[in-house]
């Protein structure tokens, strides 16, 4: 096949990140032993944290990191909604609205003064953090904090031929038990495993810490029953409302709020 | 008017830019523009356990998630009245020594080289230097593996916790690290090589201050409860407010430090200037045939000296491992002594110093302030910038040349504007 024919088939792709610590990406930039082959698999149009020569055209294939924090962010991502096949949300912050949209007090407004007083930003409208699916429509939600790269290109290589990709669907719990590792809950050692999507291969269980929700929440996880089980086990309302909520963004604020109280 | 405006600011960590407004031949406005969003992450640890705060602080910046972490630790295990087992010690310097060769060479080999060899990306300069694209990718890989070894992940591992680790690494898996440190180190040579030949203009040069971590004993490292003022002064870390007096700028989500109302700088090339008479073996070698006074004002000498530190690093490894051999068991966690008090931790960054400073009240965090590499170069940043800029207007450079400039000069500096919008508490100064 000559270089040109190959040129042709290759899909345009751009890779941007909003509001987050860039881990996603990273991520990709450390996959040292799939990085030239990723560069190669497609036209990579934008990666600014890679490479300088970017243009900001028509995709195939949008790659979001980061959530969206404020007005000129929201502006962007719908302009590359636009001009994108498909849109692919990466990580926490993409997914869930990350660390960022911890379910906390005081108000977002509130914290803001605390930390800039009464200063403007001139360059930026800060709002507060919201997943990319608040603003755009995601055709795909790649999660963890930050992803895993065996997990991402799985999903781009099924993307770019044209297949449906098809993630975990069951808690980290089952990962933890091909591990081996005992459970902590039994042990009366606060886990979110139950709650959380597999994917890392329950790590931190693995090094005898609870997992701590990272992955972000697990699809139709039994919220309600594992609330009920963190009671039993003594822990309060506060400790709960805490942990459960500090890595799941958006994902089961609504649940805990129910649950728990606002 | 001639306005200049890059963004965003490539192959750097975070969302950045740069503007530049030229009048004629006055040079009115040189900005370093920090976009990123706001995350207001200080206000979203209060009323987490210590635990729970690692987990969160470290998640501000994924290139230097085991440098936030270890802050964060010492700052916490100094409110809480823990110290750490000898063991638990090794350890964190490990995976801190890892994370500086995955952060250095990341920057050096792809992140700030393109720019010299005139390439878009590392990528792109694949045809024509493979072999050292190669190499700097063999040597970010190995970091890698250091931070993934200690912290049980590349990115925001949760193994180094309150009180130490919740699990030791494997012997051979040591012994493996061990090796491959020694023969990394033709690498790491090569980066020293290759980023000394660079042609490093000198027009925009000018005298400045250097701060870093004084690790103490007389040793080069890369943490320590003092910190070493290029002019002489050394000041304990729990004194940060008098070094780092923060102010606001509209350009900015990030504030600005200031040192006695004047810009400094830290980095590699400040700990380079300030404790690199105490390096050791081949690294006081390359350091003693490189270093020269320019590196005194000029801050595009930090790529040479993030090479030399990637020298210094796969040094550390072999002796540091056999300091985790000293110890064959596996020490369990450290409890607090007690659930109020106050502590700062500070640790050298890839980019510089960066402070996590703590008040705990009923074994919950009562108030953080965290103070970033990147918000304490700002200044310097922007006047360095600025210097060259007004340099190039007398030259009638075009605007090519002046981005161009602009660029190296920011990049130099590695920033990294995740880490930087994360500053509380504004200083009236």
């Amino acid at each position: 096949m000559d270089s040109k024919t190959t040129e042709k088939k290759k899909q345009n792709v751009g890779l941007y990140g909003f509001t987050g610590c860039n881990g996603d990406q990273l991520v990709i930039v450390h996959s040292e032993d799939q990085l030239l082959d990723f560069f190669g698999s497609a036209n990579i149009k934008s990666f600014s944290l890679a490479k300088s020569d970017n243009d900001e055209t028509e995709l195939d294939i949008a790659v979001i990191e980061g959530s969206i924090s404020n007005e000129e962010q929201a502006e962007h991502v719908k302009h590359i909604r636009k001009r994108s096949k498909l849109l692919v949300a990466i990580g926490n912050c993409a997914c869930f609205g990350g660390i960022q949209a911890m379910d906390v007090k005081p108000s977002w407004e509130t914290r803001f003064k605390r930390v800039y007083a009464e200063n403007k930003l001139e360059l930026r409208k800060p709002t507060p953090s919201k997943p990319v699916g608040e603003i755009v429509k995601v055709d795909f939600c790649v999660p963890g904090c930050p992803i895993d790269a065996d997990q991402f290109f799985f999903v781009f290589g099924q993307l770019l031929l044209g297949n449906q990709p098809v993630l975990p669907d069951y808690p980290v719990c089952a990962e933890c038990r091909w591990r081996e590792n005992e459970c902590l809950l039994l042990k009366g050692i606060f886990c979110v495993g139950p709650l959380t999507a597999a994917g890392c291969g329950a790590v931190c269980p693995y090094h005898n810490l609870p997992c701590l929700g990272c992955w972000g929440p697990v699809a139709e996880g039994n919220v309600d029953s594992h609330v009920q089980l963190l009671k039993e086990k003594g822990f309060t309302v506060e400790a709960i409302r805490r942990r459960l909520g500090m890595h799941t963004g958006t994902g089961i604020s609504e649940s805990l709020k129910k649950l728990l109280g606002a | 008017m001639r306005e200049l405006l890059i963004e965003p600011l490539a192959r750097v960590e975070g969302e950045g830019g740069i503007t530049v407004r030229i009048e004629g031949n006055t040079v009115k406005q040189v900005d370093f523009n920090i976009l990123e969003g706001t995350r207001l992450v200080e206000t979203l640890v209060v009323g987490k356990t210590p635990e729970e705060d690692v987990s969160i602080a470290c998640r501000i910046c994924a290139i230097c998630t085991l440098s936030h972490r270890y802050a964060a630790l010492r700052g916490l295990e100094k409110a809480l009245g823990i110290q750490i087992p000898a063991k638990a010690h090794a350890m964190r310097s490990l995976m801190h020594t890892g994370e500086f060769l995955e952060s250095n060479s990341l920057h050096v080999f792809l992140l700030a080289l393109p720019d010299f060899l005139g390439y878009p990306s590392a990528v792109a300069m694949l045809d024509k230097h493979a072999d050292d694209v190669v190499k700097g990718l063999a040597l970010k890989k190995f970091g890698n593996k250091l931070m993934r070894l200690t912290s049980g992940r590349m990115i925001h591992g949760e193994n180094p916790t309150i009180g130490g680790f919740g699990k030791y690494p494997d012997k051979q898996d040591l012994l493996d690290i061990q090796q491959e440190a020694k023969d990394l180190m033709t690498a790491a040579e090569r980066a020293v090589q290759l980023v000394a030949g660079l042609d490093i203009p000198s027009y925009f040069e000018k005298e400045t201050v250097f701060m870093c971590c004084d690790p103490g004993n007389s040793e080069f490292g890369i943490a320590g409860d003092r910190i070493a003022i290029s002019d002489g002064k050394t000041v304990p870390v729990e004194e940060y407010r008098t070094l780092t007096n923060e102010v606001f700028s509209p350009h900015s989500a990030a504030k600005h430090c200031l040192y006695q109302g004047k810009p400094y700088t830290v980095g590699a090339i400040a700990r380079m200037n300030n404790l690199g008479e105490r390096l050791k073996g081949k690294s006081l070698r390359l350091f003693e045939k490189h270093w020269n006074k320019r590196w005194l004002k000029n801050p595009v000498y930090n790529n040479l000296a993030q090479a030399i530190e990637l020298v210094w690093a796969l040094e550390q490894v072999p002796a540091i491992v056999d300091s985790i051999f000293d110890h064959p068991e596996d020490p369990a966690l450290v409890k607090p002594a007690k659930t109020e008090g106050e502590g700062v931790g500070a640790v050298e960054a890839p980019r510089g110093t960066l402070y996590h400073h703590y008040k705990i009240k009923d074994g919950l965090v009562a108030e953080a302030n965290l103070i970033i590499p990147t918000g304490q170069s700002l200044e310097d940043i922007e006047k360095y910038m600025r210097i060259a800029v007004e340099e190039l207007v007398k030259q009638n450079a075009d605007d090519g040349t002046i981005r161009m400039q602009c660029e190296i000069i920011a990049r130099a500096y590695d920033p990294c504007i995740s880490c930087s919008t994360h500053m509380v508490n504004i200083e009236r100064v």
